[in-house]
């Protein structure tokens, strides 16, 4: 069949998206990428925290109401995910560490008192959160925020439409995890660089997928300096301070939801055990440590 | 998809798969195949002993398959499946007594039989959100048999798709009109209904393993006998329920797969078997699979089995020497290969089936005599596109 690359590109989730997919006509590929807009823009308006009339905002005001809030099949599978999370990290993924956002605050380079911090705690913890039948009973004052799976499984949903679609080649980025619809043709790989946080444009790694997802997670883009200490913004949920682990992590795996999973519990935990873990999941993957020195496996040379 | 390592990683799969927008729901193939299969059905020579006169080979089966699946939109794909079998060979004709009493066989036509066989077989798949509808049509001729059949069949899906329940339905209507009727005062046309119901469930039970459970009732109807052997008088109407179980688990260390499968069947003709299998899919690298497969089955005589025709019973009275119908075990074992090269599938089997009536894990009253035993090769190519 006579079918050539067709890049588009939008923006999504904050993020730029892009799509590329061979295709025979434009117009057939335009097509899909409305589909696959359609499926972010759905996922982004029901998850996002930031929306006043998203369903993670509803769930959020029901925080204390003694009737719960009804979750549906999809909210609740995320949910389950989230528990898979937060049970592989030992509790340091945890989706309703959002609060402490609300005394962290990277735009004023401030750090929290302790005393702060210890108000904030008592207000996380997955396990207080629970579940009956297909409601979700939540104490007051939590939140929770899926913002550290709904963009990898984003991808994931869709690149499953464009193959339901009849798309064979093809591959979606969504502001840097990306997920295979199909390989090149010919059963090619797609070749992704890894940015080096370090030095603008210029590659950590190149991560050859045929299939699944590529995620990545790091503390390079928001974080700060105070009296000479390094305050990333991936914050440990149980001690409320920044975890000081690695500084940035892709992995490559069936999905793009699970390599994201797998690169934020690196990125949790303490830098050994986020190396550890990483090897032991097998992996393709590559990370830059404290250090700024970079490792990882199954890079393509 | 990648063999995943750690047991952490199994758990972030297995929630990351149950998500709504990544579960595989059923979909239309993406793709056209194109496959093409011939396979050889040769069973054993009978020996001397059981058939004093005449020649002793027995059916040699050629059959040539094909089969073109489509996808020819969004959510609907076509089937299209010919088969053409050409056979020779002779089957038994009538049992009688030999000179100390034991039981033999008399094949049948001293140049044996010569049988063509063509079917077309066409059928439409609908995919729903949750599951498929499907519906066929297939029609298959022989010198001197004809069947029209339907069948159609619904899938839904369950629980994140991890339970499927599929109901089905299916009726043919076949005439028989046997060669030579006249000159071996055989019956002229006769006819014969046979309708079917099944339902199945299927349960993931995790990453690793998943069940199955199928229940068919089938009542077939009109010339149930063979209308080439000399006397052979079954009932008029038949009815059958089988039950089949299947298990698979696959062995992330070894990469590969093992497959058991029972069958219970039992019909109001008295017959009543049970059939285990067992096979080990080993993949080697990504592209090459080698199956062995042993299987065992035994089942008990119809009622009105007999070994050595009786020609003074009334023709009112139900009898039959068909080897089918009697209590006797097998044993067979098989080993396929399959050669994924991209857009290229191959594949090898063989087989080796071997029927005795020592095998029976029924009493044998009636031991039968021309018991078969068969060796198959088959070799098939698929193409994508």
């Amino acid at each position: 069949m006579d079918q050539s690359i067709k890049r588009f590109s939008f923006k999504a989730m904050g993020s730029f998206c892009e799509v590329q997919l061979y295709a025979k006509s434009r117009i057939d590929a335009k097509q899909v990428v409305k589909s696959i807009a359609a499926e972010i823009a759905r996922l982004e308006k029901k998850y996002s925290r930031f929306r006043d009339d998203s369903f993670v905002t509803d769930i959020n005001v029901s925080a204390s109401q003694r009737l719960g809030v009804k979750i549906d099949t999809e909210t609740k599978a995320l949910f389950d995910h989230a528990l898979t999370c937060f049970e592989q990290s030992n509790g340091l993924f945890d989706i309703t560490a959002g609060v402490l956002n609300y005394i962290w605050d990277f735009s004023s380079n401030k750090v929290p008192s302790q005393a702060e911090i210890d108000q904030i705690l008592p207000l996380i913890g997955f396990s207080k959160l629970s579940f009956k039948r297909s409601r979700l009973y939540m104490p007051a004052n939590m939140q929770i925020d899926f913002g550290g799976i709904v963009k990898e499984y984003a991808a994931d949903s869709a690149a499953k439409i464009a193959r339901g679609l009849g798309v064979q080649h093809g591959l979606v980025n969504l502001g840097g995890d990306f997920a295979v619809i199909g390989p090149q043709p010919g059963n090619q790989p797609w070749t992704i660089g890894v940015a080096n946080p370090k030095e603008d444009k210029s590659l950590m790694a190149k991560i050859d997928l045929l299939e699944g997802g590529l995620a990545s997670s790091g503390d390079y883009e928001r974080f700060f300096m105070h009296d000479g200490k390094r305050y990333s913004h991936i914050l440990n949920p149980k001690t409320g301070w920044p975890c000081a682990g690695l500084r940035a992590v892709s992995v490559a795996a069936n999905l793009c939801t699970v390599a994201g999973s797998v690169a934020t519990i690196a990125m949790v935990r303490e830098e050994s055990e986020g190396i550890n873990w990483l090897k032991e999941s097998s992996l393709p993957h590559v990370y830059m440590d404290s250090e700024e020195n970079i490792g990882g496996v199954g890079l393509k040379t | 998809m990648k063999i995943l390592h750690s047991r952490s990683l199994i758990a972030l799969s297995t929630t990351a798969l149950a998500l709504p927008g990544i579960a595989t729901a059923d979909a239309p193939p993406t793709q056209s195949t194109l496959s093409y299969k011939i396979s050889n059905y040769k069973e054993d020579k009978l020996s001397r002993s059981e058939v004093p006169f005449g020649d002793l080979d027995r059916y040699d089966i050629d059959v040539h398959q094909f089969q073109l699946v489509s996808p020819i939109s969004r959510n609907m794909s076509v089937e299209i499946n010919a088969n053409y079998e050409s056979l020779s060979g002779a089957s038994p004709w009538f049992t009688s007594t030999g000179l100390n009493g034991e039981p033999i066989v008399n094949l049948s036509g001293a140049s044996g039989i010569r049988d063509r066989r063509s079917e077309i077989n066409i059928g439409s798949t609908y995919y729903l959100e949750n599951g498929s509808f499907s519906a066929n049509l297939g029609y298959s001729e022989e010198d001197d048999y004809r069947a029209t059949y339907f069948g159609v069949n619904g899938e839904q899906h369950f629980n994140n798709d991890l339970t499927s329940v599929s109901l089905g339905f299916s009726y043919s209507a076949d005439d028989i009109f046997p060669t030579d009727a006249k000159i071996f005062n055989r019956v002229n046309k006769e006819d014969k209904r046979s309708t079917s119901a099944f339902m199945s469930i299927s349960q993931v039970i995790n990453q690793f393993s998943s069940f199955q459970s199928a229940i068919s009732l089938t009542r077939q109807s009109g010339f149930l006998s063979d209308p080439y052997k000399l006397i052979d008088v079954r009932p008029e109407s038949k009815r059958q329920i089988s039950w089949s179980n299947s298990y698979r688990r696959f062995f992330k260390n070894a990469n590969a797969a093992w497959h058991i499968n029972y069958r219970y069947y039992h019909d109001d003709f008295g017959i009543s078997s049970h059939t285990v299998d067992m096979s080990w899919h080993q993949n080697i690298g990504r592209s090459i699979k080698v199956i062995p497969i042993v299987r065992y089955y035994s089942q008990s005589a119809a009622n009105f089995f007999t070994n050595v025709d009786d020609f003074l019973k009334p023709v009112t009275q139900y009898q039959s020497s068909d080897y089918r119908l009697s209590a006797f075990g097998a044993i067979s074992g098989g080993l396929n290969f399959v050669a994924d090269l991209g857009q290229w599938t191959a594949t090898l089997s063989t087989e080796r089936y071997i029927a005795n009536e020592k095998y029976s894990a029924y009493n044998v009253s009636k031991v039968s005599t021309a018991l078969v035993s068969y060796n198959r090769i088959s070799l098939g190519i698929e193409y994508s596109f």
